[in-house]
């Protein structure tokens, strides 16, 4: 697992090496046709079919910003009905609704309000993570794991503007159950009262044709049944964008998990189809007028 | 930073003479955010904000920027209005008709505060309007290892929404998604995915006596009535030999505002109604119930500026059971089960990470139920203190209050 985790992270560092200088997000063919050559990661409706299963997502993100205000932003990203499907086995992974909110500003600070209010100056941004109904069953067991709710504050060290770079990191609460599927009884409740950690490095190219993203969390746990464990949950993957049809692209991903609550590595590999996007502003396939 | 802002002035056209003492509150003097601002330019070209008051013969004067600590000019100013340059600024014909100049700092939007370098904070926050998440300690501690702690709970928000439609008669929509709270050791938990209610203030009231004992009077009697909706609503006790799962379909109440602040933010109402629940205890399987209930509640801003809330809440419920069930082993079988809810909470920000509060929650409660298996029908107390983490939470609704009896 170690090996594999040290390649993805290798492959985000030339992704962050090959970060560059702008360039055209529209291609010219020889006829004088017009073409997409960067996309929109983040306001999609997706497919992925690959040796995970098959599944689907659909992803917004969009800023908030003041005019009164030019240098605050408030960066959100939702991500609703993400799920897969073994296609081989009853293996089954979905959540609800996934929200990332971040508030950018350009001087981060604590404002003490306590008599004559006080600033002083923080080097991160502020924001949060939500998560609520994810569902998780694996093949031979007839238990299913619901996450009720996930919360994390989170600390951005990038300080990015945009959607193209995260450093993240934040104490996580979270309430998860165990349900047996025929018995349909609740067998078991985990939480994790801000006693978890969580780290996340997300980094986009400014063409929207690659993407790495780290996340990994940890801390002690506590479960109804066998009191308080530690838990490790640590997950890379990579998307990169081979091909486009109709100017929507179509990826390849790689990925691997883990997690000490199954002791289990699973990596995948398999391919993303864009049905809908929002075509990058950037792209122009309509010839410019001549003047 | 002072001295290099006299520095600073000595060298402006405009001859900005002296630095002025500080108010009581150990800021220099703020503009009016109601009364026009002017900019002038120094001889080195850099633009000065400055009002003058004409009934004081004082001009209030501040950089245009915002300052480093050194005092060097650094970045536009945030959340400032607009300011022209005003060629005719006349500095020596304002003194010579008596003004003195004064510095200060630039006025600041409602809800916010500008310092003495220009940057801007807000010191105005709308709790009805975030999403939060905190935690919750009991004292009670296992202590060789911090994490290990007892009856630590965790709370969380995901959306709180309040909307005033204001008009002849102003109603306040109040939004609630996904919040509830879960306790570990024992396990407890609640949550409710939607929740709606509305207030209202009407226009003509439901009954108006006249009283012609001496000169005549007239006594309005308002009657504010309203709504109170939840759906998918989730308990989780612990029962004797496991847990007992209660889902909270739907609740329907009618409420009555027995006071509402001007605002409508604040209130104190009682509200009655019904709903549709099912229970699952571990060891006596699931049964249905209709749920008459009702409840007596306070919710209050204390302060303009929203730093203390109050909240008080005291319901009862009455299940009734379409099938008998037995609350003990001992006990004989019943369709009738009775809860009984008191909580009292205090939350009070205590300061703001990038404008994002960080308050503390103490609260305290007491519950009576005999509707779980095992759990013996007496008053149950708990308090506890933590911490909440808001985002949003947006300077409080400025506009002109509604008004009304």
């Amino acid at each position: 697992m170690k090996l594999s985790l040290a390649a993805v992270t290798a492959t985000t560092c030339l992704l962050l090496a090959s970060e560059a200088r702008a360039e055209s997000c529209t291609g010219i063919t020889s006829s004088g046709g017009r073409f997409a050559t960067c996309f929109d990661l983040g306001n999609r409706l997706s497919v992925t079919a690959g040796s995970e299963g098959f599944g689907g997502s659909l992803a917004l993100r969009h800023v908030v910003t003041f005019e009164d205000e030019p240098d605050l932003v408030w960066k959100l990203e939702h991500q609703m009905l993400d799920v897969t499907h073994a296609t081989f086995e009853d293996r089954f992974s979905g959540a609800l609704y996934r929200g990332r909110y971040v508030r950018h500003a350009r001087d981060g600070h604590i404002v003490i309000p306590l008599g004559t209010p006080k600033k002083i100056f923080l080097p991160f941004d502020v924001g949060g993570f939500a998560e609520a109904g994810r569902i998780e069953w694996k093949p031979d067991s007839t238990e299913v794991r619901i996450g009720v709710v996930k919360t994390a504050a989170l600390f951005d060290l990038s300080r990015s503007r945009d959607f193209r770079r995260r450093i993240a990191f934040g104490p996580v609460a979270k309430w998860e159950v165990d349900a047996d599927r025929d018995e349909m009884t609740l067998t078991q409740h985990t939480v994790s009262p801000f006693t978890s950690l969580i780290a996340n490095v997300r980094l986009e190219r400014a063409n929207g044709r690659s993407l790495a993203n780290f996340e990994i969390e940890g801390g002690e746990v506590w479960h109804s049944k066998d009191g308080w464990k530690p838990d490790l949950r640590a997950e890379a993957s990579l998307e990169h964008v081979v091909l486009a049809v109709n100017d929507r692209p179509i990826a390849v991903t790689l990925g691997v998990k883990y997690e000490t609550a199954t002791d289990e590595v699973l990596a995948r590999v398999g391919a993303r189809v864009v049905l809908f996007d929002r075509r990058d502003p950037r792209v122009q396939l309509a010839p410019l007028k001549r003047r | 930073m002072t001295r290099s802002l006299t520095l600073a002035l000595v060298a402006m056209g405009i001859g900005l003479p002296r630095l002025a003492a500080a108010d009581s509150g150990g800021l220099l003097p703020a503009m009016s955010p109601d009364k026009p601002v002017i900019c002038g330019r120094d001889t080195e070209g850099k633009v000065w904000r400055i009002q003058c008051d004409a009934a004081a013969k004082v001009c209030i004067y501040a950089a245009n920027e915002e300052l480093s600590s050194s005092g060097r000019r650094t970045k536009p100013l945030e959340r400032a209005r607009d300011c022209e340059i005003d060629q005719d600024f006349d500095r020596k014909k304002l003194e010579a008709s008596g003004y003195s100049f004064v510095q200060g700092r630039v006025d600041a939007p409602y809800g916010w505060l500008r310092d003495e370098r220009g940057r801007i904070l807000q010191v105005n926050f709308d709790l009805r309007k975030r999403i939060f998440f905190g935690a919750a300690y009991t004292p009670q501690k296992i202590l060789d290892n911090p994490l290990e702690s007892k009856r630590t709970s965790v709370d969380f928000g995901l959306l709180s929404f309040n909307k005033l439609s204001d008009g002849a008669t102003p109603t306040m929509h109040r939004i609630r998604l996904v919040h509830g709270e879960v306790h570990v050791e024992p396990f407890s938990a609640e949550i409710t995915i939607a929740h709606w209610d509305v207030s209202r203030r009407f226009l003509d009231p439901l009954l108006r006596l006249t009283t012609f004992v001496g000169q005549p009077q007239r006594h309005d009697l308002h009657l504010n009535l309203g709504l109170w909706t939840e759906a998918g609503g989730l308990e989780i006790h612990p029962s004797q030999g496991g847990h007992s799962t209660i889902w909270k379909h739907a609740t329907l109440q009618g409420t009555l505002d027995l006071w509402q602040s001007p605002d409508l933010n604040s209130f104190v109402r009682v509200r009655s109604g019904i709903g549709l629940e099912g229970q699952h205890t571990d060891g006596t399987g699931y049964r249905s119930a209709l749920v008459p209930s009702s409840a007596f509640e306070i919710d209050a801003q204390v302060d303009d500026d929203g730093f203390h809330n109050v909240k008080f809440e005291f319901t009862h419920e009455a299940p009734r059971y379409f099938v008998p069930f037995q609350n003990s082993v001992e006990g004989s079988s019943q369709r009738f089960a009775t809860r009984l809810k008191a909580k009292l909470s205090y939350e009070a920000i205590i300061l703001a990470i990038n404008d994002q509060p960080l308050s503390i929650k103490l609260a305290a409660g007491g519950e009576k139920r005999d509707d779980i298996f095992g759990v013996p029908d007496q008053w149950a107390f708990v308090a506890d203190a933590g911490l909440r983490f808001s985002l949003w939470a947006p300077p409080r609704d400025p506009t002109p209050r509604p008004a009304g009896p």
